[in-house]
């Protein structure tokens, strides 16, 4: 009787296996979809890849294993930012990150014996994994845990092999022993794997006391699954408590339990909705853990038919991939900023003129605008088109107030010449966010365009450490090789007598930041706002260089201050005889002499469409007249949105950060 | 039924794990032989030293130092390396760029040599394109007089206003090991941030230390033969909680500066950083009765670095005298004029019997040098007095013209203030200037003019420029051995950025020899780290209280220290 059951049994699994086609299907689905991911990343997030290898650093040296293993959780850390670094060809790192997401899957369904459509549900963890990536958005900056874009990846790979080895000792040792060293295995996990991989490997013992069948009666052992569960829940509490006590000194006793998990904090706020993708991967883990106990020729799962357990697949798949979707992080204005930020390390100063120029359905952030008015600077072409782009002060679409020093303010101080300025924010986020390739390498030029030779070098030593960014700290290596170079005299000098002391790309990148160096020491503070800073030093400032003179000339039309501008224009006008006088210039003069008439404009050869644009305004203006201040924002953009007198009258209120 | 059949491991299994065999081992026996190697019997002579990191060319150590492991630094051409030490009649021969001799292999040669003339003669041979050379070979003198067996410092990257994974550590100057008194981190988190900083022993007893732990669960905790307890020294009538300590050298008191501090940040000087007090007052602390008593409270001089003298009869500190013109805004008329803050040292006598403090007397007239002291430390023979001078303001770390000073207590007497007139900008003479002077040029030429009136004070006899330990940049902090045979203190000198320990032997007659960097076992590590070595001091053993105590005593309310007036 027993026999003939188990002949039903394996007839009635051939026929489903036909009915739903072979392993093999669902292998191809999930390729299908993790081909998919890696090309969406590789298309949509490129910037963001690049990005987030530029915020990462891994070194190969003892001090650098050291540092992340003060902390539990350090060597997650340490694979992380070893995985993160690949990102720096963003089709390598999103092809490492997919294959290690099929590996996963592949030994999901192995560790759980998975057949038929089950082994498609492997890939919810990997969904979930690229949920906690996907979602990333302006915590690329904020993250404290180091290589926070990988470590879900890594500590999910631990947890995988913790049950790889344990579905290895139940292959090959009898059920008696194989038992006994699961507690053990467990145990090690637990206690070998948390310095290591912190709360990963926590939840690799979590997943490791999850009851088996026992191979040789395919039953449940009742009394030794409540043993290894009632351990783990003792390990899992104590663990992290001995370690506490005995190891780790540096981490709040509240934290031993999420050690090498995002934080998801910032200041006051705990932001909860980051945190559902993290909940997602032991929610897929447990769909695996069910799915196992339906495979087939289990007693469960004779009651779900084959479509039934299709569907039921399918359905779980399709909520995992609107669940990715719905979480995936997606803002223009971040994509711009990061393009643009990339545009101006490459001194793609058009490029980054044609980013600010894409069409947006939202307004710009200051961000934006303070990039796209370098690149305009840099092109010397501020002052005839710096009204024609879009004006905005869009916070950054993150659910905490972004700072702009966090975040590029960094590139901007240093393409203005405040290298101090640069030097800091770039040692306060080293301290306070970890030290990263994009810090290392702003500290190099700054140190180097301070003539602080040694401390340069040693950041380049450092850059020359890593895997990508040798060839980055080698090409700048060079310039401490002449550090008559930077003086600007000598430079200016070299040039002249067509010798030059730097290299194209030197002169190109350094020589404009030298000229708007051209200013006294003083104490001062920015309070964290890069805009207003600048914008107030520059448009005091006082200088004999015609390109940093240019500048406060500028930042005092920027500021709308018609006291700073006069004696500012005029010695531009001073310095540059047969320069046709820029088109704002004219418009702020023209404007500035008809609202006060403290200067004598008469004689001054203003453009005839300058005066035009001007009369046509002010009628404009009356027929506007009782529009309010809003109304007549959106009214006059088409005819004068690029031009002084709009800025004058109707940008206001531009708060930067 | 299972299948009972005999399973073996798969070949993959089994390639993979002599692969991992042959790496560790390979990487063991790498470790263990690799760096042996022999003198080339043919080479050319340098007649200049090695370039090596650390600079340890003609120093002189402890015996009881952990080895002086150093990096060999070359062109891209040298391809082999071997350094050969000599001590006595026995030769050791190292190869590769970081000579490491280790523990075992460098006791003996301090054994050897201390047996012999004192000296280890090391020689470092490099092979390039033009074969094997020889540069000129240098000594390490061992000093018999041994060096207090531990420091304790804080670790903090040289930074502005953050302060994350900020810890107080302490190094076992025998080995490499380095642990932790306290870190911030364990009491830290995204919305409270906890600053740590002035540790402080008594008399380089271990078991009776202070630091402040600053905003998140401030106060400052005392470890004191076994008692450790959180203290709240900010009464209604002191500035502000205890800031820079001194303690006796025998009884449970501390002196105090306190503090109203702030710190602003240079556009363009690469000194980066202005810390300037606002305010500054010296308080006396009685542990045993939990009470703080006012001793200085005059609002226009700055009391600040107090340092009891071994035998307990003096606190010297260095003061500023500064009168506001701007009632309104004070910091900012401080920011202006932050190189008109000048400090002098001071010394106020103590009676132990009343425990009270006497009128101060003025030690050293700096100011009229056109210049500013701070940090007076004293021998513990009661002999010297090393300070450190720069040309204003009192955080010197921050100043590359900061140099160490050494003042011999024998030879000093209380001298009379020097009045001094400072040019400013505002107020230099127009005949003193060119046509049209910028404030840049005006600002130039009072610095000049400042200097040049400075210079006309001759330094007393008995200080001088201790210029055997200083160098082109920032030399600070610094503090004397338990036996005063040898110094601390921080430099920049590496790279202009990054606080180094530096140890220098003195000879108790006010000369030292040739300092040398703290030894690490990797000897590129100072290269790669980013932190900063704050407040070097000595130790006469390790602290034994572990972070997690003195976390948990973070952890609990203050104890609040009680108002006693004279």
């Amino acid at each position: 009787m027993k026999k003939n059951n188990q002949s039903a049994k394996v007839t009635t699994t051939s026929l489903a296996e036909k009915a739903m086609g072979r392993s093999l299907i669902y292998w191809l689905v999930i390729i299908a979809i993790l081909a998919i991911a890696g090309i969406r990343l590789v298309q949509q997030e490129s910037e963001l890849l690049l990005r987030a290898q530029e915020l990462n650093l891994w070194l190969p040296t003892g001090l650098y294993w050291k540092t992340l293993m003060q902390y539990p959780g350090g060597a997650a850390s340490w694979f992380a930012t070893y995985l993160t670094q690949f990102f720096f060809y963003p089709w390598l790192g999103v092809a490492i990150l997919c294959g290690l997401w099929l590996m996963i899957c592949a030994l999901l369904a192995w560790i759980y014996r998975l057949r038929g459509p089950w082994i498609a549900l492997t890939v919810l963890v990997p969904l979930a994994l690229l949920a906690c990536f996907t979602q990333t958005g302006y915590w690329v900056y904020y993250q404290k845990l180091q290589g926070h874009l990988m470590v879900p990846t890594v500590g999910v790979l631990f947890a995988t092999l913790s049950l790889a080895v344990q579905r290895l000792s139940d292959m090959f040792l009898p059920s008696r022993i194989a038992r006994w060293l699961r507690l053990i295995w467990m145990g090690t996990v637990c206690i070998v794997g948390y310095p290591f991989f912190g709360a990963w490997a926590l939840g690799a013992t979590g997943l490791l006391c999850l009851p088996q069948r026992e191979k040789e009666t395919g039953a449940f052992n009742i009394r030794f699954s409540v043993l290894t569960v009632i351990l783990a829940i003792i390990l899992i509490a104590a663990v992290p408590q001995i370690y506490y006590q005995q190891l780790f000194e540096m981490t709040k006793r509240a934290y031993v339990y999420v050690a090498a998990m995002p934080s998801l904090r910032y200041g006051k706020d705990s932001f909860e909705q980051y945190r559902w993708a993290y909940y997602a991967i032991i929610l897929a883990f447990l769909i695996l853990f069910i799915a196992s106990l339906l495979r087939e020729g289990s007693a469960l799962a004779g009651k779900l038919r084959p479509w039934m357990r299709l569907v039921l697949v399918l359905v779980l798949l399709c909520v995992a991939v609107f669940g990715v979707r719905a979480t995936w992080y997606h803002d223009t204005n971040f994509q711009k900023e990061l393009a643009m930020n990339r545009a101006i390390e490459e001194l793609d100063w058009e490029r980054v003129l044609t980013i600010a120029r894409q069409p947006s359905d939202v307004k710009p952030t200051r961000q934006i605008v303070m990039y796209k008015n370098l690149a305009l600077f840099r092109l010397g072409r501020a002052a005839n088109e710096m009204f024609f782009y879009p004006e905005g002060a869009v916070q950054q679409n993150a659910p905490w107030r972004v700072r702009m020093t966090q975040i590029g303010g960094k590139l901007i101080y240093y393409h203005y010449g405040k290298e101090n300025f640069c030097y800091r924010w770039c040692m306060e986020d080293g301290v306070e966010f970890g030290w990263k390739v994009e810090t290392y390498k702003f500290m190099a030029r700054t140190s180097i365009l301070n003539h602080e030779w040694t401390v340069a070098r040693k950041y380049l030593n450092l850059l020359k450490k890593t895997t990508f960014h040798r060839a980055w700290a080698e090409h700048y290596e060079k310039y401490l090789a002449t550090p008559e170079a930077f003086d600007l005299e000598k430079l200016e000098a070299s040039v002249k007598a067509e010798k030059p002391l730097l290299d194209e790309e030197g002169l190109k990148e350094f020589e404009p930041i030298m000229h708007l160096m051209t200013y006294p020491d003083r104490l001062d503070g920015d309070n964290t706002l890069v805009e207003m800073y600048l914008l107030q030093t520059f448009a005091k400032g006082n200088g004999d260089d015609p390109y940093f003179q240019e500048m406060t000339l500028l930042c005092a039309l920027i500021m709308k201050d018609i006291n700073l501008f006069w004696p500012r224009f005029m010695r531009f006008a001073t310095m540059h005889p047969d320069l046709h006088m820029p088109l704002h210039y004219q418009e702020a003069a023209y404007l500035y002499g008809h609202l006060e008439n403290k200067v004598d404009i008469s004689h001054m050869p203003f453009d005839q469409n300058v005066r035009d644009t001007y009369a046509r305004f002010m009628k404009f203006n009356e027929q506007c007249g009782p529009m309010s201040e809003e109304q007549k924002a959106v009214a006059f953009y088409p005819q004068f949105g690029n031009t002084f007198y709009y800025f004058y009258f109707l940008v206001r209120n531009q708060k930067t950060n | 039924m299972a299948d009972t059949k005999k399973k073996h491991w798969p070949l993959w299994a089994v390639i993979a794990l002599v692969i991992f065999h042959i790496i560790l081992f390979a990487g063991t026996g790498f470790a263990i032989f690799g760096n042996s190697a022999e003198v080339p019997d043919a080479f050319t002579e340098v007649k200049t030293s090695p370039s090596i990191y650390p600079d340890y060319i003609d120093v002189t150590a402890p015996a009881n130092i952990a080895p002086l492991h150093f990096h060999i630094d070359h062109e891209t051409d040298i391809t082999d390396f071997v350094s050969r030490f000599t001590a006595g009649s026995e030769t050791w021969t190292l190869g590769g760029e970081d000579v490491r001799p280790g523990l075992k292999k460098w006791h003996k040669m301090v054994k050897t040599a201390l047996a012999a003339d004192g000296k280890i003669a090391v020689e470092v041979f490099t092979k390039g394109n033009n074969g094997w050379q020889r540069y000129k070979p240098f000594c390490i003198t061992i000093s018999k007089d041994s060096i207090d067996p531990y420091i304790s410092y804080r670790l903090i990257s040289p930074s502005y206003v953050t302060y994350e994974d900020l810890t107080l550590n302490q190094r076992c100057l025998e080995n490499f090991k380095e642990s932790l008194i306290y870190g911030n981190m364990i009491n830290s988190d995204e919305e409270n941030g906890q600053c740590i900083n002035c540790h402080h022993a008594q008399w380089y007893n271990p078991n009776r230390i202070q630091f402040h732990v600053r905003q998140y669960l401030g106060g400052t905790v005392i470890a004191y033969d076994g008692k450790v307890q959180k203290i709240d020294l900010k009464t209604d009538s002191t500035l502000s909680a205890g800031v820079y300590p001194t303690w006796h050298p025998r009884k449970p008191w501390i002196v105090y500066s306190t503090n109203s501090t702030g710190q602003s940040f240079h556009t363009r000087d690469v000194q980066k950083i202005e810390v300037q007090d606002t305010k500054s007052n010296l308080i006396f602390y009685d542990l045993e009765n939990n009470t703080v008593t006012p001793i200085t409270r005059d609002t226009m001089e700055f009391d600040c670095f107090p340092f009891w003298t071994p035998d307990g009869k003096y606190v010297y500190y260095v003061s500023a005298h500064w009168e506001r013109r701007d009632t309104v805004q004070m910091d900012f008329e401080l920011i202006k004029n932050y190189k008109d803050v000048q400090y002098n040292l001071y010394r106020i006598p103590f009676n132990e019997q009343t425990r009270t403090f006497g009128p101060r007397e003025l030690i050293y007239d700096a100011t009229a040098r056109n210049r500013s002291v701070t940090l007076p430390r004293v021998s513990p023979d009661g002999r010297w007095l090393m300070f450190t001078e720069g040309k204003y303001g009192v955080f010197h770390i921050w100043h590359n013209d900061a140099e160490l000073m050494l003042l011999d207590l024998a030879q000093a007497q209380p001298t009379t203030l020097t009045p001094v007139t400072r040019f400013t900008p505002d107020n230099i003479p127009d005949e003193m200037l060119p046509p049209m002077a910028n404030n840049v040029v005006r600002e130039n030429a009072a610095d000049s003019l400042n200097e040049a009136m400075g210079q006309m004070h001759p330094l007393p006899a008995a200080i001088r420029y201790i210029t055997e330990l200083n160098s082109h940049d920032v030399e600070s902090y610094h503090s004397w051995s338990s036996n005063g045979c040898w110094v601390i203190f921080s430099s920049r000198r590496d790279d202009g950025n990054f606080t180094r320990p530096f140890i220098a032997h003195h000879d108790g007659n006010g000369h030292f020899s040739r300092p040398f960097e703290l030894p690490q076992d990797n000897p590129q590590y100072h290269r790669q780290f980013m932190r900063s070595y704050n407040i070097p001091e000595f130790l006469t053993g390790p602290v034994t209280v572990r972070p997690q105590d003195f976390a948990t005593v973070v952890q609990k309310d203050a104890i609040k220290a009680t108002l006693k007036m004279k």
